[in-house]
């Protein structure tokens, strides 16, 4: 039974391959070639720590735990990435539960992610293994590492699979993976903080010495407490890790019995809106549209995680990024980079809605109500993003007295945001692209076979967006480098540029949509598949 | 040589007098396979049509190019006497369309929803209002409240929509599968709804595959298999001699005994 788990998993894994021909065929090979190039960097250069001893047993023992967490915490950012993960898939075939767990781990131990894994801990045993006489222990403790890892991510995944095919759980993934978001700007605004150059290993080294008693960390001193003769120790680590295991077996083999036996509400647990919002703007003239539109996208972003997280996510990067690419003055004017991100957000307005599209297509087919479409899209990224890039500027100047160039920073914003939300919306017809309904992940952003079209939209607004800033960028270092009056000009000219390009756009884009929508809306309906 | 004669415009519209919907020589390809292959049919105002055919018929395509979702290779759709593809605000203003497994917005409530479509069509807020609230008690979907779309049961989906459907009053109904998994108190909702819009002059055009029902609730049939009308008309002039629309139905399309044959082991099972 287990070599039908395996066979049939090693299938999956391989008609990806097979089902593939030409051109895509050899990116992907290409693709193959660099990952196993970088994990084998990695692997190579864990090796080489065996040289280096004192380092070797911290560094390992974070990667032990930093690998286990990202094990325990992937599928609940990347549900449904694996499909032998959903143990629902196997509830009506005639296999015991024991005959089943054992299955999966077979099969979840075949496929690239595995493989590199073990490639890397490899590496990682070498380092540890010191000397040649305990590296068969080492290597012992790689492979426990990685059952352990894969036990304990199936047991969190099979647990939250119910959760995970509610509404309300798939949102909790994309808090989580804002969380992870978070995370990661913190330990990169850590490390280019910089500071004293000798403490940050003394920071680091005291990390690992308390993550050492964790059960992975435990698992990875293991080699050296025996090389060093340590065996009560040794033999305290091997206990926490073997417990840590079975505890984990034993936790998957009871969420697998409970998700096998019990059928998800598909509406039970589900939330109401609170109170209603029903709005009183009404769609006469571009105006009236605007206000409607506007109305309830900004409900939307409110309710939707989808729309949501990107908001956070930007104004953490706009009021953060300025801090790490900048040292010193002038990073008022890193804020635009913020400015353009504001503006894609009001991207793919038509393929943000899925196949729900068709309910605009039925009451938005004039020119008059496209325009007023546009414009309340427009309008929804306008406002937050303003008072983002105000936030922004301000902290700057006020961090690095740069007082004096507020006017020609916010003359680059506000014409990088315009003219990217201008360059936004026109994309939004001219180059729709689906977006995966699901919400199975924070982090997917195409769907199979559109891939090149995502991409080519979010370049043309980023680089549109820049084009048109480059009035108020020429004005802006005249007034770093002849007078500071310029500062004013590159605000007014902005505001006129950005603004301009935004007018002229909601024409050229509500001319496109009425043109072209049906093809917009075929486009964007695959969305629903993913 | 000649010419395939394709109506001109006025033409067509001048041959749709009297009729809800018209379609002339409508024509679909997917991959170079005729999907609906020059379709003309005749949808007489005030009258409940239904529209039959097996699975991948062309119902859904039809009704699509008729509703202003999918773009037609050739032919027209003239709905309410407004060709659809030439003047599409005229004619969205006349439909109302409910149709098959397409999203909503998933995030508003159904009130919500109701509101927010309303006044994209520039009706009144307070119309809006009460037309939505008289909507929601008739088709029972005031216990859910402010429940977001995304929670609703199948039923409540169709009925939503119907909902947003009939709230600008249009003279015809185009609804595709509108009873499809819908529970039987759901479907009986929606079916007194319907009649109710038919005898105050409306127009409903809906496909399904389920017989009983077609014969049940219309008052005129139009058969479509492989992209062709086979037969339309009045629902007793499509039936004929035969027992059941069923019947009829499996007739005209040159199925009448399918399921036979073979499956000797069946029920000799000894686990």
């Amino acid at each position: 039974m287990v070599g039908i788990f395996a066979s049939l998993k090693w299938r999956l894994v391989t008609s990806r391959l097979r089902a593939t021909s030409g051109a895509t065929r050899i990116w992907m090979i290409v693709g193959f070639v660099v990952a196993v190039a970088f994990v084998g960097l990695i692997t190579v250069g864990l090796a080489a720590l065996r040289s280096v001893p004192e380092a070797a047993t911290p560094v390992v023992v974070t990667l032990f735990v930093v690998q286990l967490v990202a094990w325990v915490l992937s599928p609940l950012v990347a549900f449904g990435v694996d499909e032998t993960v959903d143990p629902h898939r196997f509830a009506l075939l005639p296999i015991r539960p024991q005959i089943l767990q054992r299955g999966l781990l077979t099969a979840s131990l075949i496929g690239y992610l595995p493989l590199a894994n073990m490639v890397i801990l490899f590496g990682a045993a070498v380092a540890i293994g010191v000397p040649w006489s305990v590296f068969p222990v080492a290597l012992v403790c790689a492979v426990v590492q990685l059952i352990t890892c894969v036990v304990l991510s199936r047991a969190a995944s099979t647990s939250m699979s119910a959760l995970m095919t509610s509404r309300r759980g798939r949102d909790l993934g994309m808090a989580v993976g804002f969380g992870i978001f978070v995370l990661y700007m913190g330990f990169v605004t850590l490390l280019n903080s910089g500071g004293d150059q000798t403490g940050v290993p003394a920071g680091a080294s005291s990390l690992a010495s308390a993550l050492a008693w964790t059960p992975p960390g435990a698992l990875a001193s293991v080699p050296s407490l025996i090389a060093a003769g340590q065996l009560a120790k040794a033999g305290l680590a091997v206990l926490i890790a073997a417990a840590t295991l079975a505890l984990a077996w034993w936790w998957w083999s009871v969420a697998l019995a409970r998700s096998l036996t019990t059928v998800p509400s598909a509406t039970a647990g589900s939330s109401p809106a609170g109170r209603g919002h029903e709005g009183h703007a009404v769609a006469i003239g571009v105006v009236g549209t605007m206000e409607v539109v506007a109305g309830r996208d900004r409900l939307l972003v409110w309710r939707d995680p989808m729309r949501r997280m990107p908001w956070l996510m930007i104004a953490l990067l706009t009021i953060l990024y300025p801090f790490l690419i900048v040292r010193g003055q002038g990073a008022v004017f890193a804020v635009a980079f913020g400015a353009l991100l504001v503006g894609a957000q009001a991207g793919n307005q038509y393929g943000v809605e899925g196949s729900g599209l068709w309910l605009h297509l039925q009451t938005i087919s004039d020119r008059v109500r496209a325009r007023g479409e546009v414009f309340g899209h427009a309008l929804a990224a306008i406002v937050p993003g303003t008072v983002i890039l105000l936030i922004a500027v301000a902290i700057q100047a006020v961090w690095h007295d740069d007082y004096d160039k507020i006017p020609a920073a916010l003359g680059v914003c506000f014409a990088a945001l315009l003219g990217g939300i201008a360059v936004a919306c026109f994309v939004s017809a001219a180059i729709p692209y689906a977006m995966p309904q699901s919400r199975t992940s924070l982090f997917a952003s195409s769907v199979p076979g559109q891939k090149g079209r995502t991409f080519a939209a979010s370049l043309s607004v980023l680089l549109g967006g820049a084009v048109i800033a480059v009035p108020a960028g020429i004005a802006t270092v005249l007034s770093l480098t002849v007078a500071p009056v310029w500062g004013w000009v590159s605000l007014l000219l902005g505001l006129a540029v950005g603004g301009f390009a935004l007018w002229l756009s909601s024409r050229l884009t509500a001319d496109r949509y009425l043109e072209r929508a049906p093809e917009i809306f075929a486009v964007v309906s695959a969305g629903d598949r993913v | 040589m000649i010419l395939p004669h394709y109506p001109g415009q006025q033409e067509a519209i001048a041959s749709a007098a009297g009729q809800a919907v018209a379609l002339r020589g409508l024509t679909k390809s997917f991959d170079g396979r005729r999907v609906v292959d020059a379709i003309d049919l005749d949808v007489p105002t005030g009258s409940f049509f239904g529209l039959v055919g097996p699975n991948g018929a062309g119902k859904t395509t039809t009704l699509s190019m008729v509703t202003g979702l999918l773009r037609p290779d050739a032919g027209r759709a003239i709905v309410a006497g407004v060709d659809v593809w030439a003047d599409p605000p005229a004619a969205k203003a006349r439909m109302g369309v409910l149709p098959e497994g397409l999203r909503l917005f998933e995030r508003l409530s159904g009130p919500e929803m109701l509101s927010y479509l309303g006044r994209l069509r520039g009706m009144p807020a307070q119309v809006v209002k009460d037309r939505a609230t008289e909507l929601i008690s008739v088709l029972e979907l005031a216990d859910a409240g402010n429940k977001l779309v995304a929670d609703y049961s199948t039923g409540m989906r169709k009925k939503i929509t119907l909902a947003a459907a009939l709230l600008h009053s249009p003279r015809v109904l185009l609804l595709d599968e509108p009873l499809e998994a819908v529970d039987p108190v759901s479907a009986r909702i929606i079916r007194t709804v319907l009649s109710r819009y038919t005898a105050a002059g409306g127009t409903v055009v809906f496909s399904s595959h389920v017989m009983a029902l077609v014969e049940d609730l219309c008052s005129h049939v139009a058969v479509i298999a492989a992209g062709k009308i086979i037969a339309s008309g009045h629902l007793a002039e499509v039936r004929g001699s035969a027992a059941s629309l069923d019947d009829a139905f499996l007739h005209l399309i040159g199925a009448a005994d399918v399921g036979e044959g073979g499956l000797s082991w069946l029920g000799s099972s000894q686990a």
